[in-house]
């Protein structure tokens, strides 16, 4: 009788338990189901789509940053290889190979994965060193582009895709890459491989002691966090129609990333998104009203995120007040 | 033939020096401090400015120059140290938190440069006679060989400094084990501070090196230092002073000998994979005795 | 259950274990004691995986086990904390059970009971929804031994339980670790400094020195021995 009603105490706090849980997932889907709509929004309502787009693109950026940093611990200074790669694939392919956009995007994102396998090696490095081989692995690849023969990549010119010009189909491309992140991101939080993921960020020897396969682990979340990049740099060179060598690789390009989503908060769901929403918001009243010192402030205001919030808008407001926990991932 | 490689090699090794230089300071202030510091070569670039400005303004020599600049940007970091470092204690991840404050950092520094200076390309105006130095096929700009020797002594004086003196000696210490040092009753803080001024400081003083062996220098340049300076110290041994040396002569002579077969990009690029592949062997640098976190 | 025969590791020159081997029955309390750099720790991190052992067998069940790697040990049954507590800080305590049972393809409310069972038995239920970081170091390992336990080991590998824990939750562990053998059907390994303890739980305990078995035998045997006796006092 007795273990009845203790089975009974069980089963009501798991209800309890798990409706906390659920509730925290509802909360963050909601939140990106407005994100989602507002944006599709944008062009029906105005002509100018540029902010919504780059909006677009760096939550993106950030929010798969995010699978890799917040879940692993990993920085990969050299994240924009992929964003590089994306774009190069469907560059070639639609220009080249004469091939229809939707199959140059599919390619990008085949780029992006094959290229995350290729580098997947570095997983074993830890730290500071997994940072700068990041990095330096990054400048080769670029630099391995930059000497293939121009016929191909367009050389130091880089590539112009002007016949493929259609900013509203490439809009909601663009739309489409950014919810499949954010989607990706939701599930893998409320998922096992998320809860291993952060395990394993915590402490990779305690995660491989109680049977979490880390090599494997680490990798489905690297190549996550690949996929989406190489898509957003596909469809950024469709939208913009140019893939500049020098853009495609650009260190700021992988610093933004991470300064976006470290300002929303890294590990947490909404924090990449809301960060790049606040920063790039501010990028553009700077960019507006100071372009001359546009780069300047930036960077101030980075150094100003580090010291006064350093774990993010999201993180500090959970270590603030824990009792938010509940509601907010 | 074999001129043109005694040439590579010799250049390798004067650009080693310097890149070391760099390493060096990088590798001071992070293996006493564990900052990664991403603005190290906007200090390198900001150097150089100074002993321009130096040279424009007040008609004062380079080689003059140095010992100045290093006091001069010695003492300003080692302030800065306090505005900086110490809240970064609080991250959850300080070694990568402290890599974005300083990128935050470099993107500022350079952004002033820029405005500032303008973004041409300066050069020190700086001529040495004979303007050549012939030694059998090698030929070896004066200005090049008097900065090799600078550099010499620059790295004489540190190591001197690191294993001779008292302070060195704690910096050593707080390298190899933080926490003992903080039993010991070693005053981490200001120990900090002073490490924070001298990487800083070898910046600047590197920054006239590179000056008069590059022939140009422009607000741009300063992260393509920096990631110099991550790699050589990566190859060496995070950490590990001379580490930084050994890997950046291997990474410069590397370089040039390429860059006498084949154009510049695969030459960088022959470096790159010696580092990268240098790290699959020995994950921990040629010198990294400690698996780093 | 686990048989571990001639076990043998060397770093660089150092032998750290040179030739230690002992049987552990099933629902047995194995005790290990030994000086600072006797081989204990070494001898647990080569039975589950984290060294490569030289050479010697582990057997568990009569299977080979030595050599596989990490999370396959720990995926056949063998458990194992920490000197100093490795919890997944930035997990909830109840999160830091279920990743533990994310081999066991369990639902999520059989995980779930199997987690509130070990949260309550660690006295830890009421604090479920905080980080692993926000508890006392004593309160950590008590979380530790509650995460191998829910994945049901076959054994476990404890290494310095009760080091830094205050006594009130030292008791609660002892009291713990005495009833798993016939509670749950686990076999354990206790390594510790605290002979106390040792001699109060396990049955057969055995001495490591240098790498290498000073001697073995019940509590009163061990405590009597000679040579145990020198290698304590007389150093």
């Amino acid at each position: 009788m007795q273990s009845a009603d203790h089975a009974a105490a069980v089963e009501a706090s798991r209800r309890q338990d798990e409706g906390g849980e659920r509730l925290r997932a509802r909360m963050a889907a909601a939140f990106f189901a407005a994100v989602i709509a507002a944006l599709a929004l944008v062009p029906v309502l105005t002509g100018n789509t540029s902010f919504a787009f780059y909006l677009m693109l760096w939550i993106t950026m950030a929010s798969a940053l995010n699978i890799v940093v917040g879940f692993t611990g990993y920085l990969p200074f050299g994240y924009v290889v992929f964003y590089g790669v994306g774009a190069y694939a469907a560059g070639i392919c639609y220009k080249v190979l004469g091939w229809p956009i939707p199959l140059a995007l599919v390619a990008s994102g085949v780029a992006g994965i094959c290229l995350a396998l290729l580098l997947a090696p570095t997983l074993r490095l830890k730290g500071v060193y997994f940072g700068i081989v990041s990095l330096a692995l990054a400048t080769i690849m670029r630099l391995i582009i930059a000497n293939l023969p121009s016929d191909i990549t367009g050389g130091s010119m880089g590539l112009i895709l002007s016949s493929s010009n259609n900013p509203f189909a490439s809009y909601y491309a663009m739309l489409l890459v950014m919810a499949a992140t954010l989607l990706s991101v939701l599930w893998l939080a409320q998922s096992a491989l998320g809860k291993a993921l952060k395990a394993i960020r915590d402490d990779d020897g305690a995660a491989a002691c109680i049977g979490i396969d880390v090599p494997r682990t680490r990798l489905v979340a690297w190549l996550l966090a690949a996929l989406f990049p190489a898509l957003a740099g596909g469809v950024e060179a469709w939208h913009t129609n140019i893939i500049d060598p020098e853009y495609a690789f650009h260190v700021l390009i992988t610093a933004k990333s991470i300064v976006y989503a470290m300002a929303g908060g890294f590990g947490t769901i909404i924090g990449p998104v809301v960060g790049a929403a606040v920063l790039l918001g501010i990028d553009h009243v700077i960019w507006q009203k100071f372009p001359l010192i546009n780069l300047l402030l930036l960077g101030l205001v980075i150094i100003a995120l580090m010291l006064f919030l350093p774990r993010g808008i999201v993180g500090t407001v959970l270590k603030r007040r824990p009792q938010l926990r509940r509601f907010i991932a | 033939m074999s001129g043109l490689l005694l040439q590579g090699i010799i250049n390798g090794l004067i650009m080693g020096v310097i890149y070391g230089l760099i390493g060096a300071g990088l590798n001071i202030v992070f293996g006493v401090l564990r900052v990664v510091n991403f603005a190290h070569g906007e200090f390198v670039i900001l150097g150089a400015y100074f002993a321009w400005f130096l040279l424009q303004a007040l008609g004062i020599q380079p080689f003059l120059a140095m010992p100045l600049t290093f006091a001069v940007f010695f003492g300003v970091s080692y302030l800065l140290y306090f505005v900086l470092i110490p809240p970064l204690a609080k991250a959850d991840d300080p070694e990568i938190s402290s890599l974005l404050l300083m990128f935050g950092v470099s993107i500022s520094m350079g952004a002033l440069m820029l405005l500032v200076f303008d973004a041409d390309a300066r050069s020190l105006s700086f001529e040495m006679e004979p303007v050549f130095l012939t030694f059998g096929p090698v030929v070896v700009p004066t200005v090049r060989l008097v900065a090799l020797a600078a550099a010499l002594m620059i790295v004489a004086g540190l190591a001197y400094f690191l294993y001779r003196t008292h302070t060195g000696k704690a910096l050593r210490a707080i390298i190899m084990n933080r926490d003992a040092v903080r039993i010991v009753g070693i005053k981490v803080e200001q120990l900090s501070a002073i490490a924070f001024g001298l990487g800083i400081g070898l910046a600047g003083v590197t920054g006239i090196l590179t000056a008069l062996v590059f022939p140009s220098f422009s607000p741009f340049v300063g992260a393509d230092y920096t990631l110099i300076g991550f790699v050589v110290i990566v190859l060496g041994g995070l950490g590990h002073p001379i580490g930084a040396m050994l890997g950046a002569i291997l990474f410069a002579v590397t370089e040039q000998v390429a860059s006498i077969y084949f154009n510049p990009s695969i030459a960088t690029i022959c470096g790159f994979v010696l580092m990268v592949a240098t790290i699959f062997v020995r994950p921990t640098g040629l010198l990294g005795r400690q698996a780093l976190r | 259950m686990l048989k571990v025969e001639g076990l043998q590791k060397r770093f660089g020159g150092v032998a750290a274990l040179r030739g230690v081997g002992f049987h552990l029955p099933r629902r047995a309390i194995l005790g290990v004691i030994g000086m600072n750099g006797s081989g204990k720790t070494t001898m647990l991190n080569c039975i589950n995986g984290i060294y490569q052992p030289d050479s010697g067998s582990i057997r568990l069940d009569g299977k080979e086990i030595g050599g596989l790697p990490v999370h396959t040990i720990a995926r056949r049954g063998i458990g194992r904390t920490f000197q100093v507590p490795r919890v997944f800080s930035h997990l909830s305590l109840l999160d830091n059970l279920d990743v533990a049972q994310g081999q066991m393809g369990l639902s999520a409310a059989e995980r779930y009971e199997a987690s509130s069972y070990w949260l309550n038995k660690v006295q830890l239920f009421g604090l479920r929804h905080n980080f692993a970081e926000e508890l006392s170091g004593g309160q950590q390992k008590l979380l530790e031994l509650a995460r191998i336990m829910v994945a049901k080991p076959k054994v476990i590998l404890l290494d310095e339980p009760f080091a830094g824990v205050n006594p009130g939750l030292a008791q609660l562990l002892i009291a713990i670790i005495a009833e798993l053998p016939r509670e749950h059907d686990c076999s354990v390994v206790l390594v510790s400094h605290d002979l106390t303890s040792i001699y109060q739980l396990s049955g057969h305990v055995i001495v490591l020195n240098e790498g290498t078995l000073l001697c073995e035998g019940d509590a009163n045997t061990v405590r009597n021995d000679p040579a145990v006796i020198e290698a304590y006092l007389g150093a």
